[in-house]
């Protein structure tokens, strides 16, 4: 067998115990009053809506109408302002293109007492009320609505100093030609200001009277005018002002922060439980190779929280829910399997008399399949697990998105256990056993399980 | 090898098959007449509404004042609320009965009717969810097409293993102990009277990856045991020994990972979370019951099967082998001399050992053809295996 250093095990066990404690406490700076996240804790993560309360909601078009994916991007970007206007930051938003469904997740802000997420779900689905006025104020005179707007798309075009700018283009109806013509006249050289419900989403100044029924909006007075995505965001939002449809609220689902944190207490408890449980089992049964393993599964936890965390601040946070947490605890239960395999293959090998080190070697290397075996199939569940309670994907354009997606995290912790399994439980926990038996006080076969040497 | 334990579990498969097949016959009648599978509102569509409230109302009082607010037709739960510092706040939870969402504007006038009715009592939504009925029918046939393609996938991965440690047969054994775990877990749904949601779905998916496991890993050490064991050892003596040798592994990890789940089971019914009552009890029973069913119920199975196999095998190779007979008999070669051919024809368990090895061949040769009848003579085969198996 190729000896591993002795210093290898105190390396692992340090890199671990180093891992174990900054994922779950982070490492902060301060800077003035501000603190600088360096790497991030627990509480970084970002709780699902089921922890921290919130909002989750379905929306399609009514009555069954078939929307193209323009008309979805306008939906979609009108919830977005809709939600940024309510003060709402953190929210998710999942738009389903193939089934033509928007799935808006967003936490229930608990510091407002009498906060009504009915009323918050059902502002997001109001028709959206287009108005162009003129004058740059909300109280100007209504030129024309979202009716009288075809489509808005973006282009460019060719600027009088050869540059290239991009522009939003707007298409009128019959009416709204008319009317907009007439707009034009009136406010030429003037201000035209286009309000999505209470919001000014756009200001432009009329340059000539427009009578064909188009017109592009230049961006703004700065030298580069729009960037493209300024210039897509503002088209969605005159899209959704215009859009030929009603908004259905197809489901919706609602959690008060109170039952949510209520629940993120038990879960934390029973994951300390199930620890303590899984170590005092492992080192009563298998000793060494228990109290191995034990770290192994501190170094696999780690690995699971950072994965969930995003553990450097660069990374977003996955969002973390209840199924998510058993996940992660069942992933511990399972995840020593590994080391309870070699364990007992390493008794057994012993049982006949070889040397430590054979038997070491012989009962890792004979073990390797069992543990692959074991963990192809909950690789394969995990991923679909994944597939059926995630935001849009392959699987969500056959069906449909999902009603609710608080396994989604289950999948995820499921997946993340199992490759953190392999890296800790497999890779890790074997270096530091072969390491650990090259300590001439813990040679002793019965630390692995065997008899008392003859 | 070592062996702590030596439990005959092939000759008590009968106990083991009337055990399960008992308790999945109480429980289907019970099913059937006493306790109706619920469907929660996730996949038939619908409407439930749980507020919070503080203070004595009687049950009539709210009942009488939801049903007055709203046309549909409501069934009511009560329950203390645990998580309110309040030892006197309670819950109750609205389920509105028919089968489509009600909207937002309706949920506001039930939640408007108490407030006016009990304003001193603080009536809070707590949670609500409302699904629309074609979207729970979408929804279900997604997580219907999702349990189809993993059991395709874990089919398919345990027909790739069982090509090379026991044949199809092993691995139409260990689909049957899944299918067992399956209706066990539906079981656990139906007898606790929890509705089957995206929990269950869960549930079913996870005992899919994690039941087949144990199996594997009992016929990868049969496999290993019939080349250790010698061929005079009979199938049910190689499955016992295999089974008894892995138990430590089965029952360790099966301990390991029950109590992560029971422990959050413990702690979630002592904080009375329905939510994860609903997934951890069922996972735990189904967690049981793969450990239960690759030991008691796969390999027995496949034990009985095997016999019987062997049994109809036999009886081909007698009459294949007077014929047979009588050409050696002519040819006289050297390899027949050095023979024994006496016990072939006399006793079965001879038989059985001679087809057993006669199967390892085939397998060699080409994994995935099932035995297969040669004409060749079968003496010849066997001094080539004994042959074989001496290097």
């Amino acid at each position: 067998m190729k000896r591993v250093g002795k210093w290898v095990f105190f390396v692992v066990f340090i890199l671990i115990l180093f891992l174990t404690y900054t994922s779950v406490f982070g490492i902060y700076g301060e800077n003035g009053d501000y603190k600088i996240t360096y790497i991030k804790g627990i509480e970084d993560i970002r709780w699902g809506i089921d922890i921290k309360g919130g909002v989750e909601a379905v929306f399609a078009p009514a009555d069954g109408v078939d929307a193209n994916d323009e008309q979805m991007n306008a939906v979609k970007s009108i919830i977005d302002l809709r939600l940024v206007n309510q003060n709402v930051t953190d929210y998710e938003l999942y738009p389903d293109f193939s089934n033509d469904r928007i799935t808006v997740r967003f936490p229930w802000k608990s510091d407002e007492e009498n906060y009504d997420p009915g009323e918050a779900i059902k502002e997001l689905a109001s028709t959206a009320q287009m108005v162009f006025r003129g004058g740059s104020n909300q109280d100007g005179e209504e030129l024309l609505t979202g009716k009288d707007v075809k489509r808005a798309y973006v282009s460019t075009i060719e600027t009088s100093n050869g540059n290239h700018s991009i522009v939003v283009n707007l298409e009128f109806t019959d009416e709204g030609k008319t009317k907009f013509s007439e707009a034009t006249k009136k406010y030429l050289n003037q201000t035209i200001s286009i309000w999505m419900d209470d919001t000014c989403i756009s200001a432009p100044t009329v340059n000539s009277e427009i009578t064909d029924g188009s017109c592009y909006i230049e961006g703004g007075s700065g030298d580069g005018g729009f960037t493209a995505e300024d210039a897509t965001a503002l088209a969605n939002k005159i899209n959704a002002g215009a859009l030929p449809f009603n908004l259905k609220i197809e489901s919706y689902g609602t959690i008060s922060p109170s039952l949510g944190t209520y629940a993120l207490t038990a879960m934390g408890i029973a994951s300390v439980a199930a620890l303590c449980f899984i170590f005092l089992f492992m080192i009563i049964m298998y000793r060494l190779p228990g109290f191995v393993a034990f770290i192994a599964l501190l170094g696999q936890l780690s690995v699971s929280i950072m994965a969930v965390s995003g553990y450097f601040s660069v990374f977003a946070s996955f969002t973390m829910t209840i199924p998510g947490i058993a996940g992660m605890i069942l992933s511990i239960g399972m995840g020593v399997d590994a080391n309870i395999i070699t364990a007992e293959r390493i008794k057994d090998e012993l049982w006949t008399g070889k040397t430590l080190d054979g038997c070491i070697a012989k009962g890792t290397k004979s073990s390797l399949s069992a543990i692959i075996d074991g963990n192809i199939t909950i690789i394969i569940v995990a991923v679909i697990l994944i597939l059926v309670f995630g935001p849009a994907n392959i699987f969500s354009s056959l069906f449909g998105v999902s009603t609710t997606g608080l396994i989604y995290a289950f999948g995820y912790t499921l997946l993340v256990g199992v490759i953190a399994n392999f890296i800790m439980g497999v890779f890790a926990s074997r270096l530091m056993l072969r390491s650990v038996s090259g300590l001439k006080f813990l040679r002793n076969r019965r630390l692995y399980g065997g008899k008392k040497k003859s | 090898m070592r062996q702590k334990f030596h439990i005959d579990f092939i000759k008590k498969s009968k106990i083991f098959f009337a055990i399960s097949l008992g308790i999945m016959f109480v429980c289907l009648m019970l099913n059937i007449f006493l306790i109706p599978t619920r469907v929660d509102i996730q996949f038939t569509g619908g409407t439930i509404v749980k507020y919070s409230y503080s203070g004595d109302l009687t049950e009539k009082q709210i009942t009488d004042v939801a049903q007055g607010a709203t046309k549909d037709t409501i069934s009511f739960t009560f329950a203390e609320n645990l998580a309110s510092s309040d030892s006197n706040s309670h819950m109750v939870s609205l389920e509105f009965t028919n089968a489509k969402a009600i909207t937002v504007d309706e949920q506001d006038e039930v939640t408007k009717a108490f407030a006016d009715a009990y304003p001193d009592n603080n009536f809070k939504v707590e949670e609500s969810s409302s699904v629309d009925a074609s979207k729970g029918a979408n929804f279900f046939f997604k997580c219907i097409a999702a349990v189809i393609l993993a059991a395709v996938l874990i089919i398919g991965y345990v027909a790739i293993r069982f090509k090379k440690i026991g044949g199809m047969s092993a691995g139409v054994m260990a689909v049957i102990a899944l299918i067992h775990d399956l209706i066990i877990v539906y079981f656990v749904f139906a007898m606790f009277n929890m509705s089957l949601d995206d929990n269950f779905i869960a549930v079913v998916l996870m005992i899919l990856g994690y039941s087949v496991n144990d199996t594997i890993v009992i016929y990868d050490r049969i496999r290993e045991n019939r080349k250790k064991m010698g061929p005079k050892a009979t199938t049910a003596e190689v499955s016992n020994a295999s089974i008894n040798q892995c138990l430590t592994r089965t029952i360790c990890t099966t301990v390991t990972t029950m109590a992560a789940i029971g422990s959050v089971l413990v702690v979630s019914l002592i904080y009375n979370i329905d939510s994860i009552i609903s997934f951890a009890l069922p996972m735990m029973v189904g967690l049981v019951s793969g450990c239960y069913s690759s030991i008691c119920i796969a390999v027995p199975l496949w034990v009985m099967w095997k016999n019987h196999s062997d049994k109809k095998k036999l009886e081909k190779e007698k009459a294949k082998k007077s014929a047979a007979a009588e050409k050696k008999a002519e040819k006289n070669t050297k390899k027949s001399e050095q023979k024994k051919t006496a016990d072939v024809k006399s006793e079965k368990k001879t038989a059985e050992k001679l087809s057993l090895k006669k199967e390892e061949v085939s397998e060699e040769k080409s994994a995935d053809e099932p035995v297969k009848e040669t004409d060749a003579d079968p003496e010849e085969k066997d001094s080539q295996e004994e042959d074989s198996a001496e290097e």
